[in-house]
């Protein structure tokens, strides 16, 4: 129980998020127990999550410094079109194996220009993060409407189709990759220096700097790390779709903002935490899913959505209010003696 | 202090007389009164929505709503006038009063519930967009009365021209005019506006001044909400039509033509002039994309590349005036 | 402690009643937006009172929210209380295949016997269409192509080819010659129907009649009114030799009539475009718009669902044959269904 405690204490926005969790599955699953709790559908949303959530992480660490990335979906559409050219050139079709390898490098080396693009506008120039990616955005969406001419790309090899929709002892291999997304993100957001210069900078950037961290390489390795995550989602949305276009994955725009402040990370930065973000991507899968097995008209779900967001914001600020009064009262108490 | 004003608008003036310059000489039809007039009417409902955008990004908020609220006031302003025999002032006034509502829950979530304006107005513009589309089902409105016909074709002045027609200052852009002047008055002689830029430089101090804050932010996403609604009429009155998907994706551009004409994300800078010129610009870059005749492909990748260029000439600019005032404070 | 979990299940109370409200709140909406079509308030009945006797049918269309998928919506839903079967129509809010692939797999998940899909991007959706395959489920394409192998038929409002020959040929008809510039506009510049009539239309030009130039590529209006406006009269500066326009999605024809009409251009410039018969009524009265053509789009759900039922009944797709609901229908190629010609809607 005293562990319990200290893990509630320590983590009450993700310890409250779980609990919303547990009990939106389990009404979920209570509205329809043959369909929503197979093993079918688990497995079906362990395939689905991945992509949102990878590019949700990639838009909570901009979220973390106080920025954001509007180029996000155009940025993993212009990485997936790139790699969509080089797997269905004539070159993969005759080494499918040497194709694939060469796609995942031109992916990430596209995702990490797209990446440093927003970072050396933002970090060296200074213009604030929200305008330059709206710009990027509309520049990443010229660039790959210019290569495609608006068609999709397809034709892939077989074994591309696997990074997307294959498993490995059952477990599906997206879900694999967002794991290891998570761990890593994990690790380098709150566990490493660079993570702790990332909240610091969140917080107070000229404060940060002028302790004498360079807030300018920061910023750049965020966004680098934002292009990253979006680039490694475009590959999962590419194997998953078998193709590219400039407008995949547009919806996860907005989306992946709802999912990063769902997750307890506030919007003027400094604060946050991946598992917050991770729980909360799973929240809205769970709504997706379950409200369209229910065949709940699509509108309802971003109505539902849109609600439960302020809703649980609302409680975080009465519960945090309830808090302090307690606190003053305890503390005036205390002071009477 | 005249010329620093002067100055804060620089960037954006030259990138205007550049782009100008190059359209002139590459179209005959650029620098002639009907194409000027042209581009101030198709940009007369972003031009309405950013002045109410601009006192929100000066408090440091945003307002996402915009754009689902417009289409709200829209549908219920083309409901009003193809049900009920009513005129235009009324229009206006209950698309206003719509638009006030959803700016009235804005406001309050924000100030009541301290949740960012960012999220609280996501969650809105969410809300507010499903409640539309799933009323309407996306239909058409259509089989306006006569007089807002007449409305939207109004103009002011008679000048003929040679193909017959008339030249004038259309209804829409005489509106436009109008919210921009009432919003230089607002931000400039009244108490409100002067506390709006108090909580865009620092909401603690505007707090210990004496500004009720509360009341001034619930004031400024009304503002902008009201402003929306007038921009939803005039959108009607220039399609005749009402489509409720048509404004997806309006509340980018709004706020990217408010913060190209110099108001900052951060809060407490921007003027009526700078967005102004904002409206402009955005105006005469989608103008110009196809006067150059550059090829579609193209298109949205020079727009890109104008934007960025903008926005990071008038940054530097700005650091090049910071760095000089330093100099002068430390030399003197 | 206790606090904690109190307010997480408060909060989870609070959204369930959320969640009763809206769906409760759907079929009032959903009746009070087609209290002119009392069928389908009907049909919503007889879906829940025969839902384990019936087939069940997904009819998925690229978006939902928009005037033309809501009415095809309307004829799919009257084709399900008429024939018995039970339509869930429901799509996603944004036209993106990633969605749309995500609601498919929760209906393949869900077990329905027919998968009817209006693709936003064909190759998008082969996985997941494959998987429906191996699960047993009927799968079928209406609107735009899906992958052809993996389909068991394609219901066809037109013949592509067809329409964007259709709307060249009447540009130069209206045009009155055939030596001119003309513009092409359109509703997006990534959507592949559109796309796939503006070629068609493109190459029957350039063969049938060689000195008619497109003055520049397509332009995209990203299925707004004012933009086809905007950009029609923009494109009437750049090119003022410009005689003609074909615009293409709904729309786009509509703007380019308006701006034809507030520059008094009617009988110097032609506009014909694919437009909703009731939305165009006004720009072909003034003369600005000369042809709107589009098919019956409540006729496109219907037939959809009939096919799919016809099929799920174990009949073979012959040309011809009769479909209960519909009648005799139109085969071509081994599975594709035509539902007829184009209307034209003209003054």
């Amino acid at each position: 129980m005293n562990y319990i405690k200290k893990i509630q204490s320590k983590h009450s926005n993700e310890f409250t998020l779980t609990i919303i969790f547990i009990g939106i599955f389990i009404l979920m699953g209570a509205l329809s127990p043959d369909k929503f709790l197979s093993i079918n559908n688990i497995k079906t949303m362990a395939f689905q999550m991945p992509e949102f959530g990878i590019m949700a992480i990639g838009m909570m660490i901009t979220i973390l410094t106080g920025g954001i990335n509007l180029s996000i979906t155009n940025g993993a559409a212009l990485s997936a079109i790139v790699t969509a050219f080089i797997l269905s050139s004539d070159f993969s079709e005759t080494n499918p194996i040497m194709g694939v390898v060469l796609a995942l490098i031109a992916c990430i080396i596209v995702a990490s220009l797209t990446g440093i693009i927003n970072g050396t506008v933002i970090a060296y120039i200074g213009v604030a993060p929200m305008l330059v990616t709206l710009g990027t955005k509309t520049l990443f969406e010229g660039i790959g409407l210019n290569f495609t001419k608006g068609g999709a790309i397809s034709g892939f090899p077989d074994i591309y189709s696997e990074i997307g929709n294959g498993d490995l002892l059952g477990i599906p291999i997206p879900l694999i990759l967002y794991i290891v997304v998570i761990v890593i993100s994990y690790l380098l957001i709150e566990r490493s220096a660079w993570g702790t210069e990332v909240f610091m900078v969140g917080c107070n950037e000229t404060a940060t700097r002028f302790s004498g961290i360079n807030t300018k390489k920061t910023l750049m390795k965020v966004y680098l790390f934002s292009g990253i995550m979006s680039g490694i989602a475009s590959l999962i949305i590419s194997s998953r779709y078998n193709s590219a276009k400039t407008d995949y994955g547009s919806s996860y725009l907005m989306q992946s903002i709802t999912a990063v402040v769902l997750g307890g990370t506030s919007i003027s930065g400094g604060h946050g935490s991946v598992v917050g973000t991770i729980v909360a991507i799973a929240i809205m899968q769970v709504i997706s899913t379950g409200l369209n097995i229910l065949g709940v008209n699509r509108y309802i779900v971003d109505i539902i959505t849109g609600g439960i967001l302020i809703v649980i914001l609302a409680i975080r600020f009465i519960s945090k209010e309830m808090a302090d009064k307690k606190m003053i009262k305890l503390r005036s108490a205390s002071s009477v003696k | 202090m005249k010329k620093f004003t002067k100055r804060k608008e620089f960037g954006i003036i030259l990138i205007i007389l550049i782009m100008s310059f190059i359209l002139t000489i590459v179209s005959s039809a650029f620098l002639k009164a009907d194409n000027i007039i042209d581009i101030l009417r198709n940009n007369a409902v972003y031009g309405i929505m950013a002045f109410g955008m601009l006192p929100v990004l000066i408090s440091g908020g945003i307002d996402l709503s915009v754009a689902s609220s417009i289409a709200l006031c829209a549908v219920v302003a083309g409901k009003i006038m193809t049900v009920f025999d009513t005129n235009i002032v009324i229009v206006f006034i209950i698309s206003m009063l719509v638009g006030a509502l959803i700016g009235l829950i804005n406001g309050l979530i924000i100030t009541k519930l301290k949740i960012a304006p960012m999220v609280a107005t996501l969650g809105i513009m969410t809300v507010t967009l499903g409640v539309v589309l799933l009323y309407t089902g996306g239909t058409w409105i259509s089989g306006l009365p006569e007089y807002f016909k007449e409305f939207g074709m109004a103009k002011l002045g008679n000048i003929p021209t040679k193909n017959g027609l008339t030249l004038g200052i259309p209804s829409q852009v005489i509106i436009l005019i109008l919210s921009g002047v009432v919003t230089w008055l607002m931000l400039r002689y009244t108490l409100i506006g002067r506390g709006i830029y108090a909580i865009g430089g620092s909401e603690a101090s505007a707090v210990r001044v004496g500004y009720n804050v509360d009341k001034i932010k619930v004031f400024i996403y009304m503002y902008s909400g009201i402003m929306t609604g007038i921009a939803a009429v005039v959108h009607t009155s220039i399609v005749q039509q009402v489509d409720p998907n048509t404004f997806l994706g309006y509340e980018l551009t709004v706020i990217s033509t408010v913060v190209i004409g110099g108001a900052s994300t951060m809060g407490g800078v921007g003027t009526v002039l700078g967005t102004t010129f904002g409206i402009i610009l955005m105006g005469i870059l989608q103008n110009g994309l196809i006067l150059a005749k550059i090829p579609t492909y193209w298109q949205k990748i020079v727009m890109g590349l104008v934007i960025l260029i903008a926005i990071s000439v008038d940054v530097i600019n700005r650091k090049r005036e910071q760095s000089k005032l330093v100099r002068v404070d430390v030399e003197g | 402690m206790k606090k904690k979990v109190l307010s997480a299940l408060m909060a989870v109370a609070m959204i369930s009643s959320l969640l009763a409200g809206c769906s409760s709140k759907t079929e009032n909406s959903s009746t009070e937006t087609q209290t002119t079509e009392t069928k389908s308030t009907e049909a919503q009945t007889t879906e829940t009172e025969s839902t384990e006797s019936s087939y069940d049918i997904v009819v998925m269309p690229k978006l939902i929210g928009i005037p033309y998928f809501t009415q095809t919506g309307e004829g799919a839903k009257q084709a399900g209380e008429e024939l018995g079967v039970n339509v869930i129509y429901n799509g996603p809010t944004t036209a993106d295949a990633a969605e749309q692939v995500k609601m498919l797999e929760d209906y393949i998940t869900q077990g329905v016997d027919a998968i009817c899909v209006a693709p936003n991007d064909a190759a998008a959706l082969d996985p997941v269409l494959k998987k429906a395959k191996e699960a047993g489920i009927l799968v079928l394409d209406w609107d735009t192509e899906a992958t052809k192998d993996l389909v068991d038929a394609s219901i066809h409002q037109i013949d592509d080819q067809e329409l964007g020959e259709h709307l060249a040929q009447k540009l130069v008809d209206y045009m009155g010659t055939e030596d001119g510039e003309y513009a092409i506009i359109t509703g997006s510049l990534s959507a592949s129907n559109l796309n796939t009539w503006i070629q068609y239309a493109k190459e029957y030009m350039e063969a049938k009649y060689p000195n008619m130039k497109l003055v520049t590529d397509p332009v995209g209006t990203d299925e707004k009114q004012t933009e086809a406006l905007s950009k029609t009269k923009d494109l009437l500066k750049a090119y003022p030799d410009l005689k003609g326009i074909i615009a293409v999605s709904t729309p786009a024809p509509i703007g380019a009539a308006q701006a034809i009409a507030e520059l008094g251009l009617q009988d110097q410039v032609s506009v014909v475009g694919t437009a909703v018969k009731e939305d165009c009524q006004e720009v072909l009265a003034d003369g600005s718009l000369d042809l709107g053509c589009l098919w019956n789009t409540q006729d496109l759900g219907y037939l959809t669902v009939a096919v799919a039922k016809s099929l799920l009944d174990g009949n073979q797709l012959t040309d011809g044959m009769e479909v209960e609901g519909f009648g005799t229908i139109q085969v071509s190629g081994d599975k594709n269904v035509i539902l007829g010609p184009p209307e034209d809607y003209v003054k």
